[in-house]
């Protein structure tokens, strides 16, 4: 791409089909707008009571708000929802279900603690003198419902939910969401926590159900589901409509394509590329035979001078790797070695004293307290630097001259050194984020792990964090950066480590750089 | 989620800078004002209100509370609360009387008192950074063990007789011109404002309060500093514990329990003054000044002590009110 030949088979944008022909339940034009940013932006859909929809994005391409428009639990900035031909407006969850639309979320449902029958007809028990339980009526009830919708599986109903495998659970809110008369059921990544094993029931499950006048909203992750399951697949990204395909019609590859691929020209190409193949120095940091979770990573080195860029879909464990080598959370195993010298007791306090820094992903949850102000957020990891008598009195003229110093370095913008974080923008925000690890830092840090480093920021924020990031490495730091933004990346890093299904596969050099290259990568085919 | 907050939270502000600046000053005074109001209000129509005498009592009687208010400061900078804190300031009014009455000498005797502080402290933290129970609870439970304790240790008795003048002289007598307890509390004071607002020390605990995650990504010893907070709470209880029996002259079990829901007014009224939804030393100076000016002023016009608590009940659900609006206040 950018005039360069095509390293890769070209990847061909499938012919996106006119959505909503025939739809029972029709959204039309939705926008959602939150304060201060738009989540969804006219984005249609048609969906029929025959069908299997499948609905696809990165995280924050607007997945959730859309189903939550459609489920009740948003009620749109814009837009319509049509019901059979009929605009309705959904003011929530049971507003929809009298439509006949029903939301399973992601997170789970069920009330540990009461019976699988207590959870499946909760709010609906049958009673005697519309107070007093019947036990052995609520179990025959909740055994005929589940008999009549899928009488091949056999889950004890009389059994507390959380003693049930998560596959039986995810079935029981089905069967739930599923009383009374639902014609739309919206499954949220339903397979998230499962194990392959269990996986296959579920899917049994969803296949049938537009056989039986149910149709489904599907969202997952795992694109090979996605497209054995659908027959129809919505793409969103950054909150706009890239497209509805047929399912038999695209590749994985095509998919991720769809998902992915920024339009060229909107303002962030101009800047230049990085260049290639400098010399970098000797190896900072080296990982060996790293396991956490499901990830595996048999070896990964990092030179001094070298900005390395690690790319994924959600959940093929590159966001894991990257934060456990500096957390180490978990069950996390492996060997780390931080200029050739071998870590003895890995862990937060001990990587940060061989001078690595972590700028972690959502800030506000895991880089900054939205109280304290911009110095306190600043001077969060060396407050020692300014200080008398013992490193404990903080001596507020060096302090607010070192504050200075990185709030002018990195161009934040603030009205005054006590002003409180929360009130910066996405970027400012990011820039304290970033500036906590050069505050009386000096020379200490070598390696630098920066997750999603320009989430939330604008464009010129960007460039200004681009910068100081290339200011680093060029003194002789090693970068590692997770992102989900291929042209981060493709701007920023000197390598690329692709990571699939929990396995870093085959790096990417810099003279190999294409979005195409990277999406393939990312689709786990083989260069 | 995160992010849709924050851009809530920049977008508000860009979008109505002067509005929203004038909602964050009348924030951060109005508690101030009201303080003012009330002393005029109490000035004008109380006669003997505006004596020396009184003035000089008031500020005597907000002493023993602003220290312990000082206490929990610490504790809900770090974002944890401690509930034994009257139980412990008992513990203290009773251990001190009873060792000196004992014939114990009064440093040693001083000294056993803080040494009661520092275990109560440290076990309350143990219990919440170790075993992992919220603070809130851990010290629910800690109390009522203190309070048994209490009573156990002086069968139910107060300890009168026998006590030193040099110990009652700490929490009767006078130092140019003002009353002891009054430099104890500016001391206290001092102290605090200095460790929390000028040492490396304050920035981590007030770190770990804000965002507990965030420190220790930071590599911030979050343990280190929630133990020391809450082992700061019972270690100022105890110092307000003694000078109150120096004050009372004797060590009564229960005198130490309105100080929890005083102590708590104290912060709280506080946490809406100066940085709002933060406990500050000042702010809680000023709560201490507040709850004193209050409850003397409704004692000289002759309200009972159980208006005084509705009162008191209604200005703290007030002050948590305005503070958990603006911000986000949770404690468990």
């Amino acid at each position: 791409m950018h005039g360069s030949p095509e390293t890769a088979a070209p990847v061909v944008p499938p012919a996106v089909v006119a959505a909503a022909n025939g739809a029972d339940v029709e959204l039309r034009a939705i926008t959602m707008d939150f304060p201060g940013h738009r989540a969804l932006d006219a984005v249609s859909a048609g969906f029929r009571f025959d069908e299997v929809h499948g609905l696809i994005g990165e995280n924050g391409a607007g997945k959730s708000t859309f189903v939550n428009v459609l489920g009740g639990s948003l009620v749109p900035s814009g837009g319509e929802v049509r019901v059979a031909g009929r605009a309705v407006t959904l003011r929530s969850p049971r507003d929809a279900w009298a439509h006949g639309i029903a939301h399973v979320s992601q997170e789970g449902s069920l009330v540990p603690g009461f019976t699988g029958a207590a959870n499946v007809l909760l709010g609906d028990e049958p009673v005697l003198f519309g107070a007093l339980l019947r036990p052995a009526a609520l179990l025959e009830r909740a055994n005929v419902l589940l008999n009549h919708w899928f009488p091949e599986v056999d889950i004890p109903l009389d059994r507390p939910v959380e003693t049930l495998s998560v596959a039986d659970q995810k079935v029981l809110e089905i069967v739930r969401a599923l009383r009374g008369d639902v014609r739309l059921l919206i499954l949220d990544e339903p397979t998230a926590t499962l194990q392959r094993r269990e996986k296959a029931q579920l899917w049994q499950i969803i296949r049938s159900l537009p056989g039986r006048g149910v149709g489904v909203v599907l969202i997952s992750h795992f694109l090979s589901e996605i497209k054995a399951l659908s027959q129809r697949i919505t793409v969103l990204r950054d909150g706009v409509q890239v497209g509805t395909v047929a399912a038999d019609d695209v590749s994985e590859t095509q998919l991720v394509d769809l998902m992915l691929r920024r339009d060229a020209g909107d303002g962030e190409r101009a800047t230049p590329i990085r260049t290639a193949s400098r010399a970098f120095g000797t190896t900072v940091l080296e990982a060996t035979d790293w396991r956490t979770g499901a990830v595996r990573v048999p070896h990964f080195a990092l030179r001094r001078g070298e900005i390395v860029g690690l790319i994924g879909l959600t959940g093929a464990g590159h966001f894991e790797f990257a934060r456990s080598l500096y957390t180490r959370e978990g069950d996390t195993t492996g060997r780390i070695d931080i200029d050739g010298e071998t870590i003895g007791a890995p862990g937060i306090r001990t990587l940060q004293r061989r001078g690595v820094a972590f700028v972690p992903d959502r800030r506000m949850e895991n880089a900054l307290f939205a109280d304290g102000s911009v110095t306190a957020n600043l001077a969060m990891v060396h407050p020692e630097f300014a200080t008398r008598g013992l490193g404990v009195v903080l001596r507020r003229g060096q302090e607010k001259r070192e504050v200075a110093r990185i709030v002018d370095q990195l161009g934040i913008r603030i009205s005054g050194h006590e002003q409180s974080v929360s009130h910066l923008s996405g970027g400012n925000k990011q820039k304290v984020s970033l500036g906590k690890w050069l505050y009386g830092a000096g020379e200490r840090y070598r390696v630098l792990i920066l997750i999603e480093p320009t989430e939330g920021v604008d464009i010129g924020a960007k460039q200004e964090i681009y910068a100081h990031v290339r200011r680093l490495a060029a003194r002789g730091a090693g970068v590692l950066i997770v992102s989900s933004d291929l042209l981060e990346i493709e701007q920023l890093t000197d390598r690329v480590v692709p990571f699939v299904n929990g396995r870093d596969a085959a790096p990417i050099a810099h003279d190999e750089y294409s979005e195409a290259n990277f999406i393939a990568a990312i689709a786990g085919e083989a260069p | 989620m995160s992010e849709q907050t924050e851009s809530t939270a920049s977008a508000t502000h860009q979008a109505s800078s002067d509005p929203e600046r004038l909602r964050t000053l009348a924030m951060k005074y109005s508690t101030l004002v009201v303080l003012i109001l009330m002393f005029a209000g109490f000035a004008l129509f109380v006669d003997r209100f505006m004596t020396v005498f009184n003035l000089t009592n008031i500020l005597q009687q907000i002493s023993i509370l602003t220290i312990v208010g000082c206490g929990l400061t610490f504790g809900f900078a770090a974002r944890e609360i401690d509930l034994s804190v009257g139980y412990t300031v008992g513990l203290a009014g009773i251990l001190v009387p009873l060792l000196l009455v004992g014939g114990t000498p009064l440093p040693l005797a001083l000294c056993a008192g803080l040494a009661a502080g520092l275990v109560v402290g440290l076990c309350n933290a143990l219990l919440v950074t170790r075993v992992g129970i919220p603070s809130l609870i851990a010290t629910l439970a800690t109390g009522s063990i203190l309070f048994g304790a209490n009573f156990l240790l002086t069968g139910g008795r107060a300890i009168y007789g026998g006590l030193p003048d040099t110990f009652l002289h700490l929490g009767q007598g006078r130092l140019l011109g003002l009353p002891m307890l009054a430099w104890f509390m500016a001391g206290t004071v001092v102290v605090s404002w200095f460790v929390m607002e000028r040492t490396v020390f304050g920035r981590y605990v007030y770190a770990v309060g804000g965002n507990r995650k965030a420190a220790e990504l930071s590599g911030v010893r979050i343990v280190l500093y929630r133990t020391a907070a809450l082992t700061l709470v019972s270690v100022f209880a105890v110092i307000a514990g003694t000078l109150l029996a120096a004050r009372l002259g004797s060590g009564q079990p229960n005198a130490g329990e309105r100080y929890l829901l005083d102590g708590l007014a104290t912060v709280f009224i506080g946490m809406t003054m100066f940085r709002p939804g933060t406990a500050t030393i000042l702010g809680t100076l000023c709560g201490a000044l507040f709850i004193g000016v209050i409850n003397n002023g409704l004692n000289l016009i002759g309200l009972d002590t159980y208006v005084q608590n509705i009162v008191k009940g209604v200005i703290i659900l007030v002050a948590v009110a305005v503070v958990s609006r603006s911000t986000r206040l949770n404690l468990l």
